[in-house]
């Protein structure tokens, strides 16, 4: 989102954000949308772990000898590359959007990879959600309300962006029936 | 806030898509013509040397100068430095520049992350990075043939394993340019598993468990871990050569309290699971061949992915059983011996599986399916002389035999070589967008399949006669088969320029294919609901699991 929002201006939508949302009433619907990720920290570890008990056959074997230390580096280096690589990728695909609906407030923070996080609420009497396939994108989840339209989980896959439609407009729905008491 | 999506930038210019692409279908192509030229004159040397070898006596490579046309034999001083020069010179390039960067580097960059729905690798400038490193490190070993090298003449003659001492003494450059050609491969291979496994793990498509992931893309993961764990202890292996040539080192020199006998061991270590580096993605390929043209999903799945991760672990505890006569006590010999048995039920876990995909299968002889299928007879006639030489005592006859050069053509060369080729014709339309001659594709197997038998099988019968490797010259008696097994090499070449002919006739004027699965609705991987070729960009939006999940595979 916020592709042609200055950094001033993004600082304002992100103090602005924190005073609106800094409240003690709990959201009536809070929910947070990952990418898929197919490999879970346990896989990390046991990749790390395979490797690690791989590598030490051929060092087992030349314990007490100088050609240890020729060997050692490189395969500690192949083992740092392993980690740091995996892990990269990892950051590399850390992003959510955390949605949070309160009677009076609907607020929407999300976290980039090595970017700065982005910040929007607005008032959920006037939110529209609005499908769309584009040229990049079948079913690109939009939303606009407090004059920005912001884009939804476009890390998702298209099913995953029209389910997350519905369970926002349920949300929405629950919210004015709930507006008389 | 933004449209983030619709950015339609302009098709890139020759020298930015082909110099510095970063895309994985781009650099798959460049891997696969890359190592399609090292082939080529890999391939150049070996048909000189079976020139050489057709008659006793040496004619073509002789001290006054090298030549095509026979010398009489008394005008011939043998050159057999320039003999060594091109064994270690086809064994490199085989080994590190031709074989592994075309079905790991090529197929795999290619339709890996296409198989698991992946957008690109996970690491796009890595996966550049890895594959300039690869051109550097065989522009070296290239150099390293006409540098300055040992006996006063130009390139090293010490075999592709670079056994220490001939390697530390080996005079010249050259032997430094082969060290560094394989250093250089070493790092490029290591960054292009790092960045392999990293796709494989953390991409792939939703709802895509290990368990339901295609059989290739496993197989470029078994690989990519195999590299991992075996090249770095080439690394210091090969570091230690050098230190030892250039810096006075004695890990290798008894003189100086080193072992020659470690570097074999270190060398080996990686050397066994470097050949399943080789043969692995090819059994990948094969399956999906295998399963396509039977128009049946694979027989065993599991069994298969577990075999192939089997036959990756015990790659490396059998090392030895290349070393059975450097004075192994007789418990490690049996230690080696037993294990190295072992593989045979991974393998045969594979080999029946495939036989029982084509079962009751309505099978289709197209050009693809006949190299899997030549793959498949040929590939189980070298595992079998494999569990031949794996007996220890054996292998006091046969060490150093043509038996051994015919055992490891028959799983290299006729066994990955024809992957190679059956993921050549399965997938060019995919990569073209035309389609092959299949009359060419037929005449090329069968051209080949003939030719490579009748190079290699007689060496079968040279070996059990006592002929050992890596001689430019041999007593009459070895003639007959010698001449046999030359003919069979000139058919091959000859098949091998026919299959350059049908490469650039099909990319060129090849028949235009619109069906995405071309081959049938038994494709059923990812890449067929792909248009041919596939656009740039391919999965920006992740594929659905009805997509690829047909209940089998």
């Amino acid at each position: 989102m916020a592709k042609t929002t200055t950094i001033n201006q993004a600082e304002a939508q992100a103090s602005a954000f924190f005073i609106a949302t800094n409240r003690d009433d709990t959201p009536l619907f809070d929910h947070t949308v990952h990418p898929i990720k197919s490999l879970p920290n346990t896989g990390f570890v046991w990749i790390i772990g395979i490797s690690a008990v791989s590598f030490t056959l051929p060092l087992l074997t030349l314990l007490g000898t100088k050609a240890l230390w020729m060997l050692l580096p490189h395969l500690l280096l192949a083992l740092g590359l392993l980690w740091y690589f995996i892990r990269r990728n990892d950051r590399d695909r850390d992003i959510f959007e955390h949605i949070r609906i309160w009677s009076d407030l609907i607020a929407v923070h999300r976290h980039n990879p090595r970017k700065p996080d982005q910040y929007w609420h607005g008032n959920p009497y006037w939110i529209k959600l609005k499908l769309r396939d584009t040229r990049s994108h079948e079913s690109y989840l939009t939303m606009t309300g407090s004059e920005r339209e912001i884009e939804l989980g476009a890390f998702l896959s298209p099913k995953e962006r029209v389910d997350l439609k519905h369970t926002i407009e349920d949300a929405l729905r629950n919210l004015n029936q709930r507006k008389p008491t | 806030m933004a449209d983030a999506a619709a950015h339609d930038h302009a098709r890139p210019g020759f020298f930015t898509r082909w110099f510095m692409s970063t895309n994985h279908k781009d650099i798959g192509i460049l891997y696969l013509f890359t190592a399609g030229v090292l082939g080529f004159v890999s391939v150049a040397f070996t048909v000189f040397m079976r020139l050489e070898l057709m008659e006793p006596g040496v004619q073509y490579m002789c001290m006054e100068g090298v030549s095509l046309a026979a010398a009489a034999v008394e005008n011939c001083t043998p050159n057999g430095h320039m003999w060594n020069v091109l064994i270690t010179g086809h064994g490199i390039l085989m080994m590190f520049f031709v074989v592994i960067p075309a079905l790991f580097g090529g197929f795999g960059n290619y339709f890996m992350p296409l198989m698991i729905g992946a957008p690109d690798m996970a690491f796009p400038r890595m996966n550049n990075l890895s594959f300039w490193m690869y051109v550097a490190g065989s522009s070296l070993a290239v150099c390293s043939l006409i540098a300055p090298g040992g006996n006063d003449q130009l390139g090293s003659g010490v075999g592709w394993v670079l056994y220490a001492p001939l390697s530390t003494g080996e005079g010249g450059v050259s032997m430094d340019f082969a060290i560094f050609a394989v250093h250089m491969s070493g790092a490029s291979s290591i960054l292009g598993a790092i960045n392999m496994i990293t796709t494989f793990l953390n991409m792939r498509a939703p709802g895509m468990t290990l368990h339901k992931t295609p059989l290739f893309a496993w197989s470029i993961f078994v690989t990519a871990f195999l590299i991992l764990l075996s090249l770095p202890v080439l690394a210091g292996a090969i570091t230690m050569l050098l230190t030892d040539r250039n810096f006075g080192t004695t890990f290798f020199e008894a003189s100086g309290g080193g072992d020659p006998i470690l570097y074999q061991h270190l060398l080996w270590f990686f050397g066994h699971p470097e050949v399943y580096m080789i043969i692995v993605p090819g059994f990948g390929i094969v399956s999906h061949v295998i399963s396509t043209f039977s128009k049946k999903p694979i027989f065993g799945y599991l069994p298969m992915v577990y075999a192939m991760v089997a036959i990756g672990a015990l790659g490396f505890v059998v090392w030895a059983h290349h070393m059975y006569t450097v004075g192994l006590s007789l418990t490690q010999q049996s230690y080696f011996m037993l294990a190295t048995m072992v593989i045979a039920v991974p393998t045969g876990i594979k080999i029946f599986s495939w036989i029982a995909t084509m079962w009751g299968g309505s099978v289709s002889f197209k050009t693809p399916m006949l190299f899997a299928m030549g793959f498949l007879f040929l590939f189980t006639v070298g595992g079998v002389t494999g569990i031949v030489l794996s007996q220890a005592g054996v292998d006091r006859a046969y060490h150093d035999t043509y038996y051994v050069v015919a055992h490891f053509h028959y799983v290299m060369s006729l066994g990955a070589v024809f992957c190679i080729f059956a993921g050549i014709y399965y997938w060019i339309g995919k990569m073209s967008g035309r389609q092959y001659p299949e009359w060419a594709g037929k005449l090329h197997f069968w051209s080949m399949f003939i030719g490579a038998n009748l190079t290699f099988f007689p060496q079968h019968f040279l070996g059990r006669q006592g002929m050992p490797r890596r001689y430019i010259d041999y007593p009459e008696q070895f003639a007959y088969w010698n001449e046999i097994s030359s003919y069979g090499a000139f058919l091959s070449f000859a098949s091998f320029l026919f299959f350059i002919g049908i490469l650039f006739y099909t990319i060129k004027y090849g028949k235009k294919i619109e069906d995405n699965a071309y081959w049938g609705e038994h494709a059923e991987t990812l890449e067929w609901t792909l248009p041919n070729p596939p656009p740039e960009h391919t999965f920006e939006t992740l594929p659905t699991q009805d997509m690829w999940d047909k209940g089998a595979h």
